[in-house]
């Protein structure tokens, strides 16, 4: 009955008027993984995460998230959890009036799971959540959004504007919510150490387009770091990325069998992404890529 | 979805509570004045103005409805971005617009509607001397017409916030909007809504001197405010000579300026009576008084109908494109 598909998008395209900020991207994740999303500002994260949450609708492709539409209908939202940039909350609802509604608005609510959660990041529940710092806002949206207990949790960039502490604890929340429900969860993100830390699957956006996605530990497997002259080695290795007489490649056993083979070294995601993201940059795109990867 | 548009208007509603009961308090107590004058025939004298100046600013209800409690409805939430919290609750975006807009317009006719009995009970022993309440302003202070005035005020409110996208700039824009509305209606729409009777009336010196005022600042021979007895007069041509023309200017000015002197008594003096001896006649159209039930209803209707009509856009565009 259930499709194994969180995410599945074909040739997804999305413009705003003349720009365009997803070009046919081409997607499959499973369920059951921690979905990184990386990729330089403006490279078309946030365009996806809010086709499929339903907030956006594409210009052409398709995109299905558990198997249907995004938001066809109550019960599709019902199993999609999102948590927008910035964590919009309302300002003039207190803790307590945001868990209500959710208790409204949510026919698969856990009350205690949310009054739970909200004790255990200390937020008083009668505050307003226009006083709440960007941290507590933060848990706060996070709480709302588990406590429907959806099957995927979408989060868009969530700790972006948040200091490290306030964002280890948003990350760590995160993480024991998913375990919790037993939900897949995609998360955007710029920094690539949230990145690291949480997520076992792993997508590079640049450029609107798809660079590579897939589990984390094949990524790592199928990447190595080679000394040398990219020109000499074996047809079956792709170069990614080149410089300073170093070559990141991909392809798993020709680069053992190589030429090069003595000098293979694994890579690290970040080298990896950076890879990625430097060769999406080089070929004409926006030279900024490797700058917005903060760590 | 029900308790959260509720919880939403709170404050909104509260505000709206307060100045309503105010109104109604003063309503009550103008109602029990208007009661106790003893002599009938004097309370169009002593209430006319009043009536003429709660109508007018009865007329503000539906803006300050559309400008309060609609536009901000959906704009704020786009400018806030909560609509990206909300929509990702288990609730279908049209379900969740459809809701807030029944409760919130619920609420608009109740409003409407008790300010408007409050007020038609009040004014009814100065309607029944004055017989003018099919008048193109006082129309839109009794009845049931205003409820159709809110829910419309605050339906246009609603949908101009979900395309502006911002609060301030819809509000501004709603405000000004339903006034013109409010303006447009009694003079464009409101006099078609049945055939008008007509009528030809000669204009005596005696008739010319019942009239407001002759002449505009244009120029011209017009006659203005020639009443016909329990009707709404809705159209009155300029005075027309034996032979169905207008009236030269030429002519009407020397009567205006240059009157031979009669030592006439009348409001316009020897102007009246020297057009008087032209032989002058208007056409008129108008509404009779009979009409006044039957125009409230199809004013009702007119703008239940426009109000739904707007909602169906909104619902469409909360749909298609937002975020």
């Amino acid at each position: 009955m259930e499709t194994p598909l969180v995410l599945h998008a074909e040739r997804l395209t999305k413009r705003y008027g003349r720009r365009t900020a997803l070009t046919d991207c081409d997607l499959m994740i499973p369920r059951g993984h921690v979905v990184g999303l990386v990729g330089p500002n403006g490279a078309g994260k946030s365009t996806l995460l809010q086709l499929a949450c339903g907030l956006l609708a594409p210009t052409a492709g398709t995109l299905s998230v558990l198997g249907s539409r995004p938001a066809a209908n109550a019960a599709h939202l019902a199993r999609v959890g999102f948590v927008a940039q910035d964590t919009p909350v309302y300002a003039s609802f207190s803790i307590a009036d945001h868990l209500r509604m959710g208790a409204w608005l949510n026919p698969s609510w856990d009350p205690a799971l949310a009054k739970r959660r909200i004790a255990e990041v200390g937020l008083d529940p009668a505050q307003k959540a226009g006083r709440l710092s960007g941290g507590q806002r933060a848990q706060l949206a996070l709480a709302i959004a588990a406590a429907k207990r959806p099957e995927l949790l979408i989060f868009d960039e969530p700790a972006a504007a948040l200091d490290p502490l306030a964002r280890k604890g948003f990350m760590r929340g995160l993480v024991e919510f998913v375990g919790e429900l037993g939900a897949s969860a995609v998360l955007s993100s710029h920094l690539l150490s949230d990145v690291e830390q949480v997520c076992d699957y792993l997508v590079v956006l640049c450029d609107s387009r798809i660079q590579i996605a897939g589990p984390v530990r094949d990524l790592l497997a199928s990447h190595h770091r080679i000394a040398g002259d990219p020109a000499r080695m074996a047809a079956a290795v792709e170069v990614i990325w080149a410089e300073r007489g170093r070559a990141l490649v991909r392809g798993d056993a020709a680069a053992r069998d190589g030429a090069a083979a003595r000098d293979a070294e694994p890579v690290t995601l970040e080298e990896l992404v950076l890879a990625y993201m430097s060769r999406a940059a080089g070929a004409g795109a926006v030279p900024r890529a490797s700058a917005a990867v903060a760590r | 979805m029900i308790r959260m548009s509720l919880r939403q208007f709170r404050i909104q509603a509260l505000v709206g509570a307060f100045l309503l009961v105010l109104a109604a308090i003063y309503l009550v107590r103008l109602g029990g004045d208007i009661r106790a004058v003893r002599d009938t025939s004097q309370l169009p004298s002593q209430y006319g103005q009043t009536m003429l100046f709660l109508a007018a600013g009865f007329g503000l209800v539906p803006a300050l409805v559309g400008a309060f409690w609609g536009a901000p409805l959906i704009a704020r939430e786009l400018e806030t971005g909560t609509h990206r919290l909300v929509w990702n609750q288990s609730v279908p975006r049209r379900r969740w617009l459809a809701v807030k807009l029944t409760v919130l317009g619920l609420a608009s006719m109740a409003v409407a509607g008790t300010l408007s009995a409050l007020l038609t009970w009040a004014a009814v022993p100065v309607d029944q001397v004055a017989g003018d309440r099919f008048s193109a302003i006082l129309f839109g202070a009794r009845g049931v017409a205003p409820i159709g005035y809110a829910v419309f005020g605050f339906t246009l409110g609603a949908v101009t916030g979900l395309l502006v996208r911002r609060t301030l700039p819809a509000m501004a824009m709603v405000f000004l909007a339903v006034i013109a509305v409010q303006v447009a209606v009694p003079n464009l729409l409101r006099p078609n809504y049945m055939p008008a009777e007509r009528v030809t009336v000669s204009m005596s010196a005696d008739t010319i001197n019942q009239a407001r005022a002759l002449g505009s600042i244009t120029g011209g021979p017009v006659v203005k405010g020639v009443e016909i007895p329990d009707a709404w007069v809705t159209n009155t041509s300029r005075l027309l000579t034996p032979d169905g023309r207008q009236l030269s200017d030429a002519a009407f000015n020397e009567c205006f300026n240059n009157a031979p002197k009669t030592g006439a008594t009348g409001r316009f003096g020897d102007t009246a009576v020297c057009l008087g001896k032209l032989d002058l006649h208007v056409d008129m159209a108008y509404q009779p008084n009979g009409r006044f039930w039957p125009f409230q209803w199809i004013e009702l209707a007119l703008h239940l109908g426009i109000s739904a009509l707007l909602a169906a856009v909104g619902l469409w565009r909360v749909q298609r494109r937002v975020s």
